[in-house]
């Protein structure tokens, strides 16, 4: 599902935040990935829905070779990959609703089929009543499930989810991990970057362990 | 598993053109609800800039007909060395009207042209006694259309109409026509220049608040193609938003113009007017009004579409 080969990325020209990068996701895995601040766990991530071409190296995600896509094929990529932000980025003058519904719109659905499926979703993760809310009345926890119910609700085969529990409290950080394994069992294949060691430690999953750029430990303790 | 729930994909309602602009129009219609405050704004600023515009073609539309109308003075006489016969008249005047520019020949017999010689000097007919109108000779009075009445243009009418070989003497207020017509290129030389300044004006203004309102959105249009959006998709919204806003910023310029024309202009005297029958000012042709309204439409889209350039990387 997803595939990298000796990737290479670097901002500037002699500082590298990824280095002979080379792993592999299955379809349907749970894979932690995981490092100190500054290792280049969101580069990763960035690269994996092409919001970032690696200055080296191949990244295949579902079979489409992300480094050779024209800027106009992203879209396409983008629709297999929900993505839930480490800022959110909710919109601040949509309701709860509407925020969801984008990755829904822009798709094509209709507005019937769209609201069911929200609402759905929304229920999933505990918001439906706040589902006319703007996201600015949400508590940090809230607004994280509203993140990921838009990452979510077209079934996207990858997930991927860059610090998904930053600042939560103990209660939202389980709600939160609850509702990435459903999308896992669900079959979505599933990445989590996180520096959150009682996180990766409440579960037993592989762990892709990163060190200034490297990939230092890739470890499937799920046995 | 639940991937089979995806394949049964709900019916896409918006298929074919027609469903997808409406989709684009009510997104653009929503986009402009919750953002009131910057699309007031942004209609505010283009309305005020079209009003400027809009004021100035008006008074210089004014001006330019005022200016116009001095040339209904614009006449060409024709006079033959012996007198015609009223078919020999006839046959000329066919041949007068047949030149391009022609507006009307009129027939002076020596009778009329008395009559009007003594109207000239009322109070003291009495000059006149005795006189009989064989002194005065008969003429052809021709009118010229509007865009012949020009120094350039008359010199080639009257050249074709000296060809004729019954006229002998062709008469017309050569200096007049040429001072009259350097007048008139002045005033079309500052209007274009004045015109031309504030349509840069009003772009440049119009262009950088619609960057502006669409730089306060960059979020929203980044969010957008990280949830897959193509970027047509993205943009379509935009543009419509930015078709409306130039539309209705130019309409509500124009009926606040017409507010002030009402108000002050509609009667108002032009101090260069000679003509008594055109005092008071008119308003801006129809034409006018819809190339404004056109040129709002054009300048809300194209703008959109520079300032999408820079926040989509799609
Ligand atoms: N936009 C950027 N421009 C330049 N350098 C960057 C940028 N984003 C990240 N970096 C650098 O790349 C390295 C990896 O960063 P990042 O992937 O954000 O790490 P992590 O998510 O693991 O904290 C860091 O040294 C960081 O300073
Ligand atoms: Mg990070």
């Amino acid at each position: 599902m997803i595939q990298l080969h000796n990737v290479y990325m670097s901002y500037q020209r002699d500082a590298a935040a990824l280095s002979s990068i080379t792993m592999k996701v299955s379809k349907g895995e749970f894979v932690f990935l995981t490092g100190v601040s500054g290792a280049g766990k969101s580069t990763l991530m960035k690269l994996l829905y092409g919001a970032l071409k690696p200055t080296r190296g191949q990244v295949v995600i579902d079979g489409i070779n992300v480094t050779k896509l024209p800027p106009s094929q992203i879209p396409y990529l983008r629709r297999k990959v929900g993505v839930v932000f480490q800022d959110f980025k909710l919109l601040p003058n949509r309701t709860v609703l509407e925020n969801v519904a984008l990755t829904l719109e822009v798709l094509g659905w209709s507005k019937k089929d769209i609201n069911k499926r929200v609402y759905h979703l929304l229920k999933q993760v505990g918001l439906e009543h706040k589902i006319n809310t703007t996201p600015l009345r949400l508590s940090g926890g809230e607004q994280q499930r509203v993140a990921m119910a838009r990452a979510l609700v077209n079934e996207p085969k990858i997930i991927l989810a860059d610090e998904p529990t930053g600042n939560l409290d103990e209660a939202s950080k389980d709600q939160v991990l609850a509702i990435l394994k459903e999308a896992n069992i669900k079959g979505s294949t599933v990445v989590v970057a996180t520096h959150d060691r009682r996180l990766i430690d409440s579960c037993h999953k592989r762990i892709i362990v990163l060190d200034k750029g490297h990939i230092v430990e890739d470890a499937d303790v799920s046995g | 598993m639940s991937r089979d729930k995806v394949a049964k994909r709900p019916k896409l309602a918006r298929e074919g053109a027609g469903g997808r602009f409406r989709y684009f129009l009510e997104r653009a219609l929503l986009n402009i609800r919750q953002n009131l405050l910057v699309n007031l704004i942004t209609v505010g600023t283009i309305s005020l800039a079209f009003l400027i515009l809009s004021l100035f073609l008006l008074l210089y539309v004014n001006l330019e007909r005022v200016t116009e109308n001095w040339s209904d003075r614009v006449q060409v006489a024709a006079y033959f060395d012996r007198e015609l016969s009223p078919g020999e008249i006839a046959s000329l005047s066919g041949k007068i009207r047949a030149i391009e520019g022609t507006a009307g020949v009129t027939y002076i017999s020596r009778q009329e042209a008395l009559k009007r010689f003594s109207g000239r000097l009322k109070g003291q007919e009495s000059l006149l006694n005795g006189v009989t109108p064989d002194i005065l000779p008969s003429s052809l009075e021709i009118r010229l259309k509007r865009d012949s009445r020009d120094s350039d243009s008359i010199t080639t009418y009257v050249s074709r109409l000296k060809k004729i070989p019954e006229i002998t003497e062709v008469q017309y207020g050569e200096e007049w026509v040429r001072r009259f017509t350097d007048f008139l290129n002045l005033v079309r030389f500052i209007g274009a220049l004045v015109g031309g300044f504030l349509v840069l004006a009003v772009v440049f203004i119009v262009a950088n608040t619609i960057k502006l309102t669409i730089f306060s959105r960059k979020d929203e249009l980044e969010l957008m193609g990280l949830v897959g959006a193509t970027r047509w998709f993205i943009k379509a919204p935009f543009l419509i938003e930015g078709i409306l806003q130039g539309v209705t910023g130019v309409a509500v310029s124009i009926l606040v113009l017409s507010g002030v024309y009402m108000a002050f202009l509609h009667n108002a005297d032009i101090l260069i007017s000679f003509n008594p029958m055109l005092s008071g000012l008119l308003f801006l042709p129809i034409e006018y009004l819809a190339a404004l309204l056109a040129g709002g439409a054009a300048l809300g889209f194209l703008g959109s579409l520079a300032s999408l350039k820079r926040f989509i990387s799609l």
